[in-house]
């Protein structure tokens, strides 16, 4: 059928966006994901060999904080990328997603200390670690044109559990330390002021919870569809 | 904020392909019709966009038909589907064809295969309108007014002791009433409807703003501008004067298209002086719509304010590209020394 096939071919004429990026961009990025990937392994292998050495698995954070904000704010730079146009990805929603991780890091667990000592701080911890090595050697490895399966098939898969994991540690962590800001007024500015501007970082905080309730089960149920689109295609191909 | 002319924007770029033109071999060709000699009817096969399931297959369907045309016929056996409704296109995941189009100017055999795919419920975009404007309108009153449950009983009733605070509510629900006669009496919708899910996203944030904005402005403990009746003097000037400009460009817009008709020709500056601004900018209204926060924002020396006015700013300067990249594209002899929302820079 001439209709569909001429329609398409003008509309790509038009846009000549998915090239790809250039050999530069390519090189900066490979780089990137490689030090992101080492970076998350780091951080595992602190919390393995704290584990090992105190026998428990309480207060593993302080055993990583360093690397866990450096590398975790280095993600930022994810978003420059969408922005500048050499990863394809939308910026809008790689910006929330890294900021709410960021946000997560530095305005909770950084700033209110008493929520450090908290099993649920752990919880996201690992499950942020797991899923960053696996999506940054995942980047690699397809920057290289040489994705093993393995890595393809983990980066979909292993979020089905990983990712409630994350977000069950992400809202307990930021429940436990409600009761910390409400007393300290953290981040609060309050009237009169000549900004005429007022801000209830508790009240905030309990927004970004409720918040949770309608964008976890979309993003949740957008990655199963992705897994059965690019896992499912990857089994059609091989017949 | 000033969504008013994007309504008519968000369409153009799609819009430009040749729709005068093939309009006007649509009336040359049913002039044709008396004179008719073996016409090559065209066979029209609907299929879903997403799953490619057949929904309906016209035979005989006249060369010159239009896209309109071929969504009445295809209504009659879904009937849950009225025209609004459809979008029809050459390639699954291409553009939708304009009701325009026709036939037999597409790119396609004597068998044409067209992909629909629901846009889902539709609402006229006066409608829209009103229920955005009125929103805020009501809401900043309420605020006003001081109703209870807001400030606590203290307060309830009472008004301000601040003069500003009363300025800023003449002024903001000046701006809504404005906006909602314009809807009503002076723009001309070149697209009669959006999908019902919109309402609820604009609504959002037209009346989520406007109530975080009260809230501040109308506060018990609001502290008036630092520098006093000379800021808010100033501020009101910066105000009315984009009122004004914004209203006047709106009036050219208005007389540039004739009623009922979807002609589009560049803006030129008119006898009101207001008006030149479309020497150097393709969208003066949303020029002046981002002064006019400006000034609110100054008069009242609120943050939300200020907030408000950037976020307006950033979504009106991608609607201004957008006019103003359809501008280019579809006018050879379009001014050059124009930029989309700001003089020289944006």
């Amino acid at each position: 059928m001439a209709g569909p096939t001429s329609g398409r071919s003008a509309e790509n004429g038009g846009h000549k966006k998915r090239q790809g990026p250039g050999a530069f961009a390519t090189a900066y990025l490979v780089i990137y994901n490689v030090i992101m990937t080492a970076g998350w392994l780091v951080i595992a292998v602190g919390l393995v060999r704290t584990y090992l050495a105190k026998g428990s698995y309480h207060n593993l954070y302080y055993s990583i904080e360093r690397p866990l904000k450096f590398f975790q704010t280095g993600a930022l730079l994810e978003i420059v990328h969408c922005a500048v146009g050499i990863v394809p990805s939308s910026v809008v929603l790689t910006a929330f997603q890294v900021m709410s991780r960021v946000f997560l890091t530095w305005a909770v667990t950084h700033s209110v200390r008493e929520v450090q000592d908290e099993d649920s701080v752990l919880l996201f911890v690992v499950a942020w670690t797991i899923t960053e090595i696996i999506r940054y050697s995942f980047y690699t490895f397809s920057l290289l044109n040489h994705l093993p399966y393995i890595i393809k098939w983990a980066r979909y898969t292993l979020f089905i559990v990983l990712y409630p994991m994350g977000v069950a540690g992400e809202l307990l962590t930021i429940y436990a330390a409600l009761p910390y800001v409400k007393q300290t007024g953290l981040y609060s500015i309050s009237l009169p002021n000549s900004y005429n501007f007022s801000f209830d970082y508790y009240t905030f905080l309990i927004l970004v919870m409720v918040s949770y309730i309608p964008l976890f089960p979309q993003l949740y149920f957008h990655m199963l569809h992705q897994r059965r689109k690019v896992l499912y295609a990857d089994r059609k191909k091989t017949e | 904020m000033d969504i008013n002319s994007v309504v008519t924007e968000i369409n153009r770029p799609r819009a430009q392909n040749d729709s005068p033109l093939s309009s006007r071999r649509a009336t040359k060709a049913s002039k044709k019709k008396p004179t008719k000699r073996a016409t090559v009817y065209f066979e029209v096969e609907i299929l879903d966009a997403k799953t490619r399931e057949k929904l309906c297959f016209l035979d005989k369907v006249e060369p010159n038909a239009t896209i309109a045309e071929i969504k009445n016929l295809f209504t009659k056996s879904h009937p849950e589907w009225y025209p609004a409704r459809q979008s029809l296109r050459l390639d699954p995941k291409g553009r939708s064809l304009k009701d325009e189009d026709i036939l037999q100017n597409l790119p396609v055999g004597t068998t044409a295969t067209l992909y629909f795919r629901d846009l889902g419920a539709q609402i006229s975009w006066v409608t829209v309108f009103l229920t955005e404007y009125a929103g805020p309108l009501v809401i900043y009153l309420l605020f006003y007014f001081r109703v209870p449950f807001i400030y606590g009983p203290k307060y309830d009733f009472i008004t301000s002791r601040h003069s500003v605070v009363h300025l800023a509510c003449i002024c903001h629900s000046f701006h809504y009433i404005k906006r909602l006669l314009e809807t009503l009496f002076v723009h001309r919708f070149s697209h009669g409807t959006m999908p019902l899910r919109n309402i609820f996203k604009n609504c959002m944030y037209y009346w989520g703003f406007a109530a975080w904005m009260a809230y501040y402005i109308n506060h018990p403990l609001y502290t008036p501008p630092a520098y006093g009746d000379e800021q808010v003097k100033i501020a009101v000037i910066i105000f009315l004067f984009c009122q004004l400009g914004n209203f006047s460009i709106h009036i050219a817009l208005r007389n540039l298209r004739p009623a009922g008709s979807k002609t589009r020709k560049i803006p030129f500056p008119t006898r009101n002086p207001f008006t030149w601004l479309f020497l150097l900018v393709s969208c003066p209204n949303y020029t002046y719509e981002v002064g006019s926060w400006i000034g609110f924002a100054i008069m009242t020396q609120c943050l939300p304010v200020a907030l408000f006015s950037l976020v307006g700013f950033i979504q009106m300067t991608i609607w201004a590209k957008g006019k103003h990249r359809s501008y280019l594209k579809e006018f050879k002899d379009y001014p050059p020394l124009r930029s989309p929302i700001i003089p020289f820079i944006l």
